[in-house]
């Protein structure tokens, strides 16, 4: 049996960045990851990192844009901490190697974004989280520790107490495994691929959220999904926030720019849940464009010259000319809201640490909560890092004071017998249909706006998917990479959060960020200014709810 | 569906490294708008027709780098190559694993010797302890300066490069596209301390045995153009250490000898490049090119205006002794 | 038609058989070449390791040369054809314009651009035409099955170069269908040729050279035909050594690019200087006109 002190699940930034801070403080570390770290998620965030750099900023703006930016949902003593630990963190990364954006006089180049006061976007082009991605797997690869490359996590026995180890699949040669660990830190990233229209990856599947949910792990706010206002059409590929905050503009099928109506102030960067309504609306209201791959507006960039598009916008143009046969310099980019984004994750505090001892989690898996109801753009790669460090160092000191911990035969079992079992049926459900009718699901009932009709309808569907997932069928019968098999797990993940989603929403009664309810359209403090905390029951989730934590500002409506 | 839909063929290498037994290609047939991604395609078969079929796939916007397979034997990611223009041209689409890495199963390729060679080059920041980072600020850096990393950044380490690469499968010793596109990236940062002597250590079974065919350029999904970043290495190494490598010898003796008649001595560049001992080594297969063509021998003309010449590399030895 | 001729210096020396394949084929085709002694080596891709802007420079002197006289240049090389490209392209940027024009006034010389490089494959395909080369085709070569070996510089970068496709080029196969041969498809094709390190490890090179060879005849090829005379040194002069790299025979007859048109067109074999190849070019000959394939 492998064993390690402190093992780290998923290895983009969040989990490398957990995995560094518990080398630095001594500790045997392990990184499991079912993909290699260099090709996860984290590589793909486009815009920048808030850090309240620029001499006419200040942290406080910073810490206020975010407490607003949340619907104040967010914790105010976490948003401080984690808006102070900005700068520090950002000149860390760029000593680490990270290539970012400069400014003539040798600086860090920002630029603006969403619902900030001031530029404070910190960006390498538009591939920002690539940049970071590369300079801290750089950075990581100085220290010693093993890498279990392209393994999936399965389950995480937590006994007497406290976490024992995981069980882990080896995708290449198709064993189960197990690891014993004094303290574990998931880091898998958010699960978009419940919906249809996403921007994630396809790995993002919330192995790490729900595996951590089985184990007794509170989830916290999982209704709260922010839908990105820009992505491409068909493909969902994401076009930054940085398009708008380098200029670009919306326009309605009429030429109207719309978000004049919607947030005179501050037009496009209005928050991210704001520009998405629009969208919807001007779409659902008849005002959009049409074709085979549904309504949408367009994104504008031709007024910003060649120049200026080809340089700093160079991902995005790639992107526009090779998915969709559009060249921004020369013509609007069409574009629809996607989902992008999970406010919610495994419940922590400002330590990574869960309600089970020794289960730390950072990064899109967790929720701390920083974002509270919406995130802001650029405020998602910082949070990878600060608090990634923050539970590799907790894990670290958790493991430092735990006795050895034990893992039982039968553990792997618990794994491997029920899988065996898919992989005998003579007929059952196919993972792919599954996970088609999920998404359909998601986009219909669980999307931008929201009701108790819909909800309630979503609800019931999603748990008849997850009484045909007791009957998944896995027809591939090799050893070697089987994604058939994987699917089916991650299928399996996936239905598990999707029922959580459902039931924090219907429940949740108010709108607040990118919780939009069209039964109830106003914010309610006084009954829903609390977190969502589901855990598992034998009848599904059982929600009981948690205070926002309060230091400086008061609850306003949130105007742009 | 849209109305330009057209019906696309796929045959794709199937095998499977514990089963064994021969690969074999199977034919899917698809009906797809022509501006469908591959990538798209291969999910539609997996979801629709075959969940056998394996393959690493992850961001599908040519961002994580885990589609790379060869397309019609190009090397490709799949997220990024269109149906249309590949049945336009082949009337087929080929689909197989990438070259230059063993094949697990299907697409599936064992990706580590291209990450043994991206460590070979130690790809992380080398500080000077006299020089640290400044404190609790970031280091200043023009906009010039990030210009000379070019393309670099960009790089995804999908490996095309490496599955394209001719050197590499002629010997495996040479690192390959990436990793040399990589060093490049560490030798013009202003941040590292180990120029020198990363352009010493990468001479040796590393720089001199690119060909140059710059295969890895047209495959690059992300422009890196690492065939040029290569030849700068070049220069930059010769800059470093002169001609101690056979490469390089052969790279300053070319140059010297085209200096003196304007035209290329062929018998001279051999002792150039080997020294007058290591000729001996080379005289057989001399020989055997010397009697059916015994202008190898010859001394070329000297050209009219060798002076101009003459004078043009005076200019540009001059300017680079002035380089910083 | 009236081009400048750039022979560069192999087809001047140890391959004089492509210079007079080569005259042969435009007498035929009345391409009128004119000749200039000024003209230097290109630096072979080894002077632009050396040192990028040296290279451009002494290439864009030759470009003048022709500049002077207003004529395009015909080259018959494809490293010859890639450098003195690249000397065009390279110019886009304002940077190394100006060190490169900086190099070349003291000598009175400047370069205004005008100078279109093309080699004699393009010319064939495009100045001439596939129609006018049919139509003047006197022997055509059926039953020769011939693998086109085309070498980088000639496709390669594909952006900079402007040309073909730097993978699926398809300008050979369009000729040698032109000419009666029955053009070979195969991945080496665009593959190296192994002469770049030739001088730095001999048996890599050599194992290059023979796993395109081995390509080709494993499709069927009973010769090869190359553009490039730096790809018949690796090819031909060299084959021995390929045949050691990859343990089997090769026999494989390689042909310049003029030769196996000057062939189609009427040249004699003596013509078109095939005995000074170092594999005999007999059996690939005698295939001509049969139809065994």
């Amino acid at each position: 049996m492998l064993k390690h002190e402190v093992v780290v699940v998923g290895a983009g930034l969040a989990g490398q960045r957990a995995a560094l801070a518990a080398r630095e403080a001594g500790r045997d570390v392990a990184i499991v990851s079912k993909l290699h770290p260099l090709r996860s998620h984290s590589g793909a965030a486009q815009g920048g990192i808030n850090a309240a750099l620029g001499a006419e900023d200040s942290v406080d703006t910073h810490i206020y844009d975010t407490v607003k930016g949340s619907d104040y949902l967010g914790d105010q003593d976490a948003i401080e901490f984690f808006c102070r630990e900005a700068g520090p963190t950002v000149v860390e990364m760029e000593h680490f190697g990270t290539v970012f954006s400069r400014s003539p006089d040798g600086s860090l180049a920002r630029r603006a974004f969403g619902g900030a006061g001031f530029p404070r976007t910190i960006y390498a082009a538009d591939r920002t989280g690539l940049a970071l991605l590369q300079g801290l797997w750089e950075r990581l690869g100085i220290e010693q520790f093993t890498l279990y490359n392209e393994w999936d996590l399965m389950r995480l026995v937590v006994r007497d107490g406290r976490v024992q180890g995981l069980v882990v699949f080896d995708r290449i040669h198709g064993i189960f495994e197990e690891i014993a660990a004094k303290s574990v830190v998931l880091a898998t990233g958010p699960a978009g691929r419940i919906y249809g229209r996403t921007t994630n990856a396809h790995t993002c599947t919330g192995d790490g959220i729900a595996v951590a949910y089985d184990a007794g792990a509170f989830v916290k706010d999982m209704e709260f999904v922010q839908f990105h206002p820009t992505a491409l059409l068909e493909s969902s590929i994401l076009i930054t926030e940085g398009a708008r905050g380098e200029g670009g503009i919306l326009k309605n099928a009429t030429g109207e720019r719309f978000m004049t109506r919607y947030a005179p102030h501050v037009l496009e960067l209005a928050s991210r849940d704001v520009v998405s309504r629009a969208i919807v609306t001007e779409v659902a209201e008849g005002r959009g464009f049409s074709g085979p791959y549904g309504g949408y507006v367009h994104l504008e960039l031709m007024h910003l010259g060649r120049e200026k598009i080809e340089s700093r916008l160079q991902e995005i143009c790639d992107f526009s000319r090779h998915f969709a046969g559009i060249d921004p310099v020369r013509e609007p980019i069409p574009v629809y809201p996607a989902q992008h984004y999970m406010m919610g994750g495994i419940g922590t505090n400002i330590r990574g640490a869960t309600n089970l001892a020794g289960v730390f989690a950072a990064g899109e898996a967790a929720c701390v909560s920083i974002h509270g109801a919406n995130r802001l753009g650029g405020n998602s790669l910082l949070e990878t890092l600060v608090f990634g460090q923050q539970a590799g160092k907790a894990a670290a000191e958790y493991a430092a004071g735990a006795p050895a911990t034990q893992l039982r035969a039968a553990d792997l079992e618990a794994v491997e017998t029920p899988l065996r079992a898919w992989s005998s049926r003579p007929d059952g459900e196919d993972p792919a249909r599954l996970r088609t009718e999920m998404q359909q699901t998601m986009e219909r009932y669980a999307g931008i706006y929201r009701n108790e009709a819909d909800l309630f309808e979503g609800l019931k569907r999603i748990r008849a998917l997850r009484a045909r997932f007791e009957r998944i069928r896995v027809v591939d019968a090799s050893k070697v990479y089987n994604l058939n098999l994987t699917d089916a797990v991650e299928v399996g993940h996936m239905l598990e959060l999707a029922e959580i989603i459902f039931v924090g929403a219907y429940a949740r009664t108010e709108s607040r960020g990118a919780h939009a309810r069209t039964d109830f359209p106003k914010r309610d403090d006084a009954k829903w200014m609390r977190h969502t905390m589901a855990e598992k029951g034998p009848e599904g989730p059982r929600l009981s709810y948690t205070p926002v934590a309060f230091t400086r500002w008061e609850p306003k409506e949130r105007v742009y | 569906m849209p109305a330009d839909a057209i019906s696309a063929k796929f045959d794709v290498r199937r095998w499977d490294a514990v089963a064994g037994g021969a690969p074999r290609y199977q034919r899917y047939e698809l009906e797809l708008a022509p501006h469908t991604p591959i990538l798209s395609a291969l999910l539609r078969i997996r979801d629709e027709v075959d969940p056998s079929l394996t393959l690493r796939y992850s961001c599908r916007s040519a961002i994580c780098g885990s589609c790379a397979m060869q397309i019609n034997s190009k090397s490709r990611l799949a997220c990024e190559t269109q149906v249309g223009p590949e049945m336009d041209r082949h009337g087929r689409i080929v689909v197989e694993p990438m070259r230059n890495q063993p094949v697990l199963r299907d697409l599936v390729v064992d990706q580590s010797p291209f990450w043994t060679q991206y460590d070979r080059i130690e790809p992380h920041l080398k500080l000077d302890p006299a020089h640290p980072m400044p404190e609790g600020r970031p280091t200043s850096m023009t906009p010039e300066q990030v210009e000379r990393f070019k393309e670099t950044p960009r790089c995804i380490a999908c490996a095309a490069c490496y599955s394209a690469c001719p050197a590499v499968e002629a010997d495996a010793a040479f690192p390959g596209p990436m990793a040399l596109a990589k060093l490049y990236r560490f030798v013009v940062d202003p941040r590292d301390h180990a120029t020198q002597d990363r352009l010493v250590r990468i001479q040796p079974n590393g720089l001199w045995l690119c060909l140059r065919c710059h295969l890895c350029t047209e495959a690059c999904p992300k422009d890196v153009r690492p065939s040029e970043r290569i030849r700068d290495l070049k220069e930059m190494a010769i800059a470093v250490q002169g001609g101690t490598e056979r490469g390089s010898r052969h790279a300053i003796g070319f140059k010297e000898n085209i200096e003196d008649r304007g035209l290329l001595s062929e018998a001279k560049l051999v002792r150039q490049t080997y020294g007058a001992a290591g000729m001996i080594g080379q005289l057989p297969q001399g020989l055997r090119i010397w009697r059916k063509k015994p202008e190898v021998l010859h001394k070329p003309r000297r050209i009219e205006g060798a002076d101009e010449l003459d004078r043009i590399y005076e200019a540009l030895d001059r300017e680079s002794e002035g380089a910083p | 038609m009236k081009l400048a001729y750039y022979p560069g210096c192999v087809a001047q020396e140890s391959g004089r058989e492509l210079d007079m394949a080569t005259r042969w084929v435009c007498r035929a085709l009345e391409i009128e070449l004119v000749e200039f002694p000024s003209f230097s080596c290109c630096g072979s891709g080894f002077v632009d390791e050396a040192n990028e802007v040296l290279n451009l420079a002494i290439n864009s002197r030759n470009l003048a040369i022709a500049e002077r006289a207003g004529l395009d240049l015909l080259t018959i090389c494809s490293t010859c054809q890639g450098m003195l490209t690249l000397a065009n392209v390279r110019r886009r940027d304002p940077a190394v314009r100006a060190r490169v024009d900086a190099a070349l006034k003291p000598i009175g010389i400047e370069y205004r651009d005008s100078v279109h490089v093309k080699h004699l494959l393009r010319v064939l395909t495009e100045d001439v035409g596939l129609d006018a080369i049919r139509s003047r085709v006197r022997r055509p070569l059926a039953g020769l099955r011939v693998g086109a070996f085309y070498g980088c510089h000639l496709l390669r970068p594909a952006d900079e170069m402007g040309w073909e496709s730097g993978e699926e080029p398809h300008a050979f196969e369009d000729l040698l269908g032109a000419i009666g041969a029955t053009p070979v498809d195969y991945r080496g094709r665009v593959l190296c040729c192994g002469f770049p390190i030739q001088f730095v490890k001999p048996d890599t090179a050599s194992r290059i050279a023979g796993r395109q060879i081995l390509d080709a005849k494993s499709h069927g090829a009973h010769a090869m035909a190359t553009p490039c005379p730096l790809c018949h040194i690796s090819l031909d002069a060299y084959q021995n050594q390929a045949e050691r790299a990859v343990q089997q025979p090769l026999d494989m007859p390689i042909f310049h690019l003029p030769q196996v048109v000057g062939l189609a067109l009427g040249a004699t074999p003596e013509e078109l200087g095939l005995a000074r190849h170092l594999v005999p070019t007999e059996p690939a000959l005698a295939r001509i006109g049969s139809s065994s394939l």
